[in-house]
């Protein structure tokens, strides 16, 4: 067993920091999803559109992100880019990490949420007179979202967690490398950490209640 | 006749439930093992050679200690912010790992008296104008998580309120960052920078200046309440100077030239 004795009371003084961190985490996450949808709905229309071109760039994508860790993915856009003279900052490497994760991952989501949208129904739109970008934004997108709402609630909080890895590229303003930091100065290691974990587990609480209202009101039938 | 019957029960209850208390001490001596904690990735303390076997001051420290000891030595590789939940949940007995003895960290570990002391080095990349240390100022800095160095540059930045700092997990990731320009300097101890430029991984980095902390001296680590241990672990320091295998150490692992004096002058430990 643990050979240690908590001190609470050193590490709570600590909370105002870490709560900074924690809405760096949510800022993160938050952007990262947003450009990441608008992405994943581009390799979507890419994967659509026939052009093997396209076709091919979106695949790529998607088998890169998915079959490959995160962490690989966020130091590539520090490290890697770096060694092709781009230089970005922990925060901007972190933030385009996560977002072409989450790209990849959503565009999957996306293309299963496609198949439960029947044919027939833009094709029925066409005849209507309506264009084929006008019967994917009003016939297909709107079922498209609704149908994968759940999974894209999952990537939100798969993207606040993923935050986590940006220590490897230097972050240290996010929940996790706040705790970091102070864990250096002062070796409070468990307490601090129990602390992060439970501020990760409130975030994730809040998304998912916050996704719950947003289905309510968006998605009745 | 009864009461005697049961005295002696006593006894031999005692004798044999043994040493009630049995400390970290024991429990090395007893195991026949002594396990370390070392950060592999910090040379000229800790690194790995050719055929991936641990070398370095710290490694061959834990030796000596353990030879000391009379048991085998095992080196536990941790990184810097892992080395107190090694110690902490059990995983290791000491850490051998250049830890700065700072008054907040001892509250939650226990310290020996120091084992080493470094001197630390600003490195910066070639294309910046660096002269002294002092040009740190409104740079973008980095150094690695959970040092001394970086507890110090990371103060410095808020200090000053201009400039960048960036915790890279390793040493390697630091002089990576500095060498590709992510990081205009960093500040190392003098030892990893020297080795660092040598080595020609990290091709257009130069070694500036000093920097203007204290000596930054680094002790053995150890649970806060194994008084025992660390009293032992403290004698074995005195002995390693005495003997002069603290120089022996410092020649072969450092360089020529004398290793820092570990005592502070006008004050008891």
């Amino acid at each position: 067993m643990f050979n240690y004795r908590f001190q609470w009371k050193q590490a709570y003084a600590k909370l105002p920091e870490m709560l900074d961190g924690a809405i760096t985490t949510m800022q993160v996450a938050i952007l990262s999803m947003v450009i990441g949808i608008l992405l994943a709905i581009l390799l979507t229309l890419f994967r659509r559109s026939g052009n093997r071109i396209l076709g091919g760039f979106a695949t790529t994508w998607v088998e890169i992100a998915r079959n490959t860790p995160a962490l690989f993915q966020i130091y590539m856009a520090h490290f890697g880019l770096a060694g092709l003279g781009l230089h970005l900052s922990p925060y901007q490497s972190l933030l385009l990490g996560i977002t072409f994760n989450n790209a990849g991952y959503l565009a999957e989501n996306f293309r299963g949420a496609l198949k439960a949208i029947p044919d027939t129904q833009p094709r029925a739109g066409r005849s209507l007179g309506m264009s084929d970008l006008q019967a994917f934004r009003f016939i297909v997108l709107p079922q498209m979202i609704r149908i994968s709402f759940p999974t894209i609630t999952n990537q939100m909080v798969w993207a606040v967690l993923m935050t986590s890895l940006g220590v490897t590229v230097g972050m240290n303003s996010d929940l996790y490398g706040v705790t970091q930091d102070l864990n250096a100065l002062t070796f409070r290691t468990f307490e601090l950490f129990a602390m992060a974990a439970v501020i990760f587990y409130v975030i994730v609480k809040i998304i998912q209640a916050g996704a719950w209202l947003i289905s309510r009101r968006l998605f009745r039938y | 006749m009864k009461t005697k019957a049961l005295t002696i029960a006593a006894v031999a209850a005692v004798a044999i439930t043994g040493p009630a208390f049995a400390d970290k001490l024991d429990d090395i001596i007893g195991s026949g093992k002594l396990r370390c904690a070392v950060v592999l990735d910090f040379p000229p303390m800790g690194s790995r050679d050719a055929s991936n076997n641990p070398q370095g001051f710290d490694v061959d420290y834990c030796n000596d200690l353990a030879k000391a000891l009379g048991v085998e030595a095992e080196i536990v590789e941790t990184t810097f912010p892992e080395r107190i939940p090694a110690l902490v949940s059990g995983q290791v007995d000491v850490g051998v790992a250049s830890t700065s003895d700072t008054l907040e960290r001892a509250k939650t570990v226990g310290f020996t008296i120091p084992y080493y002391a470094f001197e630390n080095a600003v490195t910066a990349n070639d294309k910046v104008e660096m002269a002294t240390w002092e040009d740190l100022k409104g740079k973008t800095v980095g150094a690695t998580a959970g040092t001394y160095e970086a507890i110090w540059l990371e103060g410095k930045v808020k200090e000053w309120g201009e400039g960048e700092f960036r915790p890279y997990q390793n040493q390697a990731d630091v002089f990576l960052a500095l060498s590709q320009g992510q990081l205009d300097a960093t500040v190392s101890t003098v030892e990893v920078a020297e080795a660092n430029v040598a080595s020609g991984n990290f091709p257009g980095i130069k070694v500036v200046d000093k920097a203007p902390m204290v000596p930054d001296y680094v002790a053995l680590i150890a649970l806060r309440e194994e008084q025992g241990l660390i009293n032992y672990m403290n004698l074995f320091i005195n002995q390693q100077v005495r003997t002069g295998r603290y120089a022996e150490l410092y020649k072969k692992w450092v360089g020529e030239g004398e290793p820092a004096d570990l005592t502070i002058k006008g004050v008891y430990r």
